[in-house]
């Protein structure tokens, strides 16, 4: 019998394991596709997660382990850098309130890493727990097989990633899981206990069929694909679609001139470059400040340019650079398949490096690095290397319009609006930052009105404003369509009509992922179609912080729900007790802003021994009653406890509450002082509890459990014809 | 018990109480052993009823009934039988011995040499005997009821205890109740009742319920009951030598019969107890530190009986 055990436990251990591999074909395109990196971390979740279900604990004690698990991997991805354990949790509630704020609102693009993280790892709980119930209780995994398959391939046609060996390493699995299912599916049916013996002559023409499957399918010549790739048939077909492009239509891409903005757009797939990039991030060319009315255009022609070389430090200064920012270096390289003399680089580059026969020059005003016109040139690849910013969202917190301290010229240039603006945009401005008290969560504010209002995303029915009509006038209140200069001039419109620094910046997003590249970049690929326009906000004490407000689109920007560092929360702890009188300021911080000292640790400690001191006796008098009131309840269980029986087993007219019932009566019994002698036959002891009762009931009724017991037969409708007799026996154990 | 009894088998008990007073419960456990084509071992002092009560069984169940009395100068071929040349025919020709029968009472078996007990412990064993190179397959059903005195008279040859072994059940006839006794001297005063008793069974219907014998269910809960029967009397202290599987076998056979006889198609642990006794004790050696203290082997089985815990519930696999 041990040996069985043995067997059952290493043949479940299998299980769990080629449940394990067919999981993990579904996370390893996830690492190369997607931005996700520490894909290990869910690997071992997963692996953690199986191993728990695979020793069987209690499930209460899987799930607190489970729990620990991701909100540890949480913490180490995300917060170990700046904080304690015990500080983190307070934010990763803090965090989680936000999130799920951000979920009623279906505001997806709001979610935090941290959070899409935690839903990710949720995900896998539940896929762990359907291997687990489709191996160990249904035996079938066929379903989940199919469909392993059906992803493999379907990302093998569609993306980058190449699933060659991948569909072999699942067949393989699958194959021998679905073998070895099939196997104790039949012990079961055919009831047999010692599987072992049929084991081997399982086993072996299991093996040996699916490596002749593998090697004939590996070894067979296979035809080309009649279909070699569906992805531009399927975009063509989404063209042919839409009907001819009208006259008067425009190409999307990169233009130079944006005074005269509008208009349909018409997609255009040339590619202008490719990228290697470690993070996804949206490529800059150049920024304007200033807003006519019609479009953009600098505010300053001619400015002095700023010359500097390959390698060397370009002279745009992203963020301030006092700790509100952390950041981390990163580099991404550029091949250039279209020739243009301008750099393409992300916010917060520090060096661009490339052909060193090139000099370089900075527009400062637009912000854009480009060959010399006096010495022109293009230069075809070049690597980029920039900071990485993670901000604080209590530095960006901090300002608004009474308290900026920024230079007056500075705050004037990005924050310039023309003079005939219409009033209802100032309104709509004023009204869309009406409940928030800082530029940061005013911004957001603004950020999401587009998406919270339903303004459309649309390349092709735009307008074109008239001679009197303001570009952003008309698509705020009028068309509500338009395409990412629509989403971007709007929104630096209506922020610096709120009184925050914003510019408008132009350039293109990350593309599409065609390949892996070397280390840990990705390869990208950016046509026309990915010329994108979006907003920069200023913020002092911390620089500029990208803004996307175009529907459809996510620019990822990281926030640190901090505080600097311990001294600041211990004089805001100060700066709270020394204001009694003054609750109201911490009415309208919203759970975002991370100031909120509601929340730090030492403030919810000292409330918990506010209530412990206040209390505690309570507690123990009310612990004490309650103990004292269990203790009664277990020693007259006598008078109750079988009319709790009665009332129990009655609920259900199963055949198989009669087994609980009788064991429970046997049990009541012993407790009524008729124990049952070890070597005593259920017929003798019957005969006693007979004798001692003066019925015959109990006789009865253990004739009707031997039936079930020894016979192997459950009588139908037991339940229901013994039930009398069982009542009155356990009625008879009441003391 | 309150149990119905099988039908046929309560036409053959009646049969035989004419004969046989106040014996129901060893006539009884002769059916169990004869149901499941066991042998039994009656050991009890002469002049008790053994020879009646196997001759009241033989013929109620109309089957071809032999005696064989043993005693020292008893030899193998007295007992299977033996080749005699005939010189009419000019060859050897084969006598039966009494063995040939279905049902035998072997009479005394232990005042025999360990060489004729042989002879028939062997037939017992496998149906069949051989003689001159010759295979004779013994009668069907063939059932051995072999008496001995107890060991302690003078002038017997103990049996062997691997051939106890063969024996399914071991039981005592003890002396009959005196009311019971009165009885008998009444009956016998005319004539001997065993005269007038008939047969109420033939022997294919007996061969019959053999077969059903088999079919009758034994629970796995049951057959845990009986092997830690067993291997408690493999641990106890007093014990040298315990119970072999084969003596796990012929619980579980015997109380399949046992069952089968109470009209039940399941055996219960009730079963199990009631036969416990007559199938383990003399399967038993006890240490001889033990004898000295006067510890039987039915006290050791009985002790293990009470304390071994009678399965309640399902096995939980």
């Amino acid at each position: 019998m041990t040996e069985f055990k043995v067997n059952s436990r290493l043949s479940s251990l299998i299980l769990y394991l080629f449940g394990f591999l067919l999981l993990w074909e579904w996370i390893r395109p996830v690492e190369q596709l997607t931005d996700t990196s520490n894909v290990w971390v869910f690997l071992l979740f997963l692996l953690i997660a199986l191993f728990l279900d695979y020793i069987g604990l209690h499930y209460m004690i899987r799930f607190i382990l489970k729990g620990g698990v991701i909100l540890f991997a949480l913490y180490m991805l995300y917060y170990t850098e700046t904080l304690g354990p015990f500080q983190s949790l307070s934010f990763m509630i803090e965090e989680f309130f936000y999130n799920f704020s951000v979920m009623l609102q279906r505001d997806w693009p709001e979610l935090t890493n941290m959070f899409r993280s935690f839903l990710f790892f949720v995900l896998l709980w539940l896929m762990t727990y359907l291997i687990q119930y489709w191996l160990i209780n249904r035996r079938q995994i066929f379903v989940f097989f199919l469909m392993t398959l059906i992803y493999i391939t379907v990302l093998d046609t569609f993306t980058p990633y190449n699933a060659e060996w991948a569909i072999v390493r699942t067949v393989v699995s699958g194959f021998l899981i679905m073998g070895i299912l099939t196997f104790y599916r039949e012990l079961e049916k055919e009831e047999i206990k010692k599987g072992k013996a049929y084991t081997r002559k399982w086993t072996l023409p299991l093996i040996s069929f699916i490596f002749a499957s593998f090697g004939l399918a590996y070894a067979a010549p296979k035809a080309d694909p009649i279909w070699p790739d569906p992805v531009p048939f399927i975009t063509s077909l989404n063209e042919e679609s839409g009907g001819s492009p009208t006259a008067g239509i425009r190409k999307i891409g990169y233009g130079e001139d944006d005074s005269n903005l509008g208009g349909p757009f018409l997609p255009d797939n040339k590619v202008v470059f490719e990228a290697e990039m470690e993070f996804r991030h949206y490529w800059k060319v150049e920024t304007k400040d200033v807003y006519t009315g019609k479009g953009w255009v600098p505010s300053a022609e001619g400015e002095e340019k700023i010359p500097f070389s390959m390698g060397e430090e370009t002279p745009i200064e992203s963020f301030v650079d006092n700790g509100n920012v952390q950041t981390t270096e990163h580099s991404s390289f550029v091949q250039m398949l279209s020739t243009y003399p301008h750099v393409m680089y992300p916010l917060g580059v520090t060096t661009v490096d490339g052909d060193r026969q090139y000099s370089m020059e900075l527009n400062p005003t637009l912000e854009k690095i480009e060959t010399p016109s006096s010495n022109p040139g293009f230069v075809t690849d070049y690597s980029v290397s920039y900071e990485r910013p993670r901000y604080s969202v209590t530095a960006l917190s901090a300002s608004n319009n009474e308290n900026h301290g920024l230079d007056s010229e500075f705050y004037e240039r990005y924050t310039q609006l023309p003079d005939n603006l219409p009033q209802r945009i100032h309104d709509l401005a004023a009204e869309i930052v009406a409940n928030s008290d800082n530029w940061f969560d005013q911004i957001r504010e603004i950020e999401r009105y587009f998406s919270r209002s339903g303004y459309i995303y649309d390349q092709r029915d735009v307008a074109i404003p008239g001679p009197n009509d303001d570009y952003v006038d008309q698509f705020l209140f009028d068309t509500r369509r338009g395409y990412c200069d629509n989403f971007s001039t709007s929104m630096v419109v209506l922020a610096r009509s709120a009184g925050i620094p914003t510019r408008w910046v132009k350039g293109y997003t990350e593309g599409e992922m065609i390949a892996s590249g070397t280390d840990d970049r990705n390869r990208y690929e950016i046509t026309n179609n990915n010329a994108h326009s979006w907003v920069e906000a200023y913020f002092p004490e911390v620089g500029w912080v990208s803004f996307e407000p175009t529907q459809g689109f996510t620019n990822s920007v990281q926030y640190n729900f901090d505080m600097n560092d311990d001294n600041n929360s211990s004089q805001q702890q100060e700066e709270t007790t020394d204001q009694p009188n003054a609750p109201e300021l911490d009415e309208n911080r919203t759970p975002t802003d991370g100031q909120s000292d509601k929340l730090t640790i030492t403030a919810i400690w000292d409330k918990v021994k506010d209530v412990i001191n206040d209390y505690w006796k309570i507690a123990a008098g009310i612990l004490a009653i309650l103990t004292a009131l269990i203790a009664a309840a277990y020693y007259k269980r006598g008078r109750w406890l079988p009319y709790f029986y009665t009332w129990w087993f009655k609920r259900s007219k199963k055949d198989e509450q009669f087994i609980k019932a009788y064991l429970t009566l046997l049990n009541e019994l012993e407790r009524y002082g008729l124990a049952r002698e070890k070597g005593q036959t259920l017929r003798e002891y019957s005969k006693v509890i007979d004798h001692s009762f003066e019925t015959k009931d109990m006789s009865r009724l253990t004739a009707k459990y031997e039936q079930y017991l020894y016979r192997g037969s459950l009588e139908k409708g037991i339940w229901i014809d013994t039930q009398k007799l069982w009542e009155n026996l356990i009625k008879k154990t009441i003391a | 018990m309150t149990e119905k009894m099988h039908p046929v088998i309560e036409q053959v008990l009646l049969n035989i109480e004419k004969v046989m007073i106040g014996k129901r419960k060893v006539a009884e456990l002769s059916l169990v052993a004869l149901l499941v084509e066991g042998h039994v071992l009656l050991e009890d002092v002469p002049g008790v009823g053994k020879t009646m009560m196997v001759r009241a069984l033989a013929k109620s169940v109309g089957a071809n009934f032999r005696r064989i009395q043993f005693t020292p100068d008893l030899l193998p071929s007295d007992v299977t039988g033996v080749s005699i040349y005939n010189p009419k025919e000019l060859e050897f020709q084969f006598r039966p011995g009494p063995i040939m029968g279905n049902i035998i009472l072997a009479d005394e078996i232990n005042r025999t040499s360990p060489k004729t007990q042989s002879a028939l412990l062997e037939g017992m064993e496998e149906s069949s005997v051989t003689i001159d190179g010759v295979t004779h397959i013994l009668g069907k059903p063939f059932f051995v009821m072999a008496t001995q005195n107890p060991i302690e008279y003078e002038g017997t040859y103990p049996l062997p205890e691997a051939q106890l072994d063969r024996f399914l059940l071991k039981m005592k006839m003890g002396y009959p109740a005196p009311e019971d006794e009165i009885e008998v001297l009444t009956r016998v005063q005319k004539q001997a009742p065993i005269e007038k008793i008939e047969s109420v069974i033939t022997l294919e219907a007996l061969t019959s319920l053999q077969e059903q014998v088999k079919e009758v269910y034994v629970d796995d809960s049951i057959k845990r009951y009986i092997v830690e029967l067993a291997d408690r009397t493999r641990k106890h202290a007093s014990v040298y030598l315990g119970v072999s599987p084969r003596g796990s076998i012929a619980l579980m056979k015997a109380a399949q019969s046992y069952a089968f006889i109470y009209g039940r198609d399941y055996v219960l642990p009730d079963d199990i107890q009631y036969l416990a006794s007559a199938v383990f004790v003399h399967r038993i050696i006890l240490k001889s530190e033990a004898k000295f203290e006067g510890i039987t082997a039915e006290q050791v089985v009985e002790r293990i009986v009470a304390t071994t815990p009678v399965p309640v519930q399902k096995v939980v696999k």
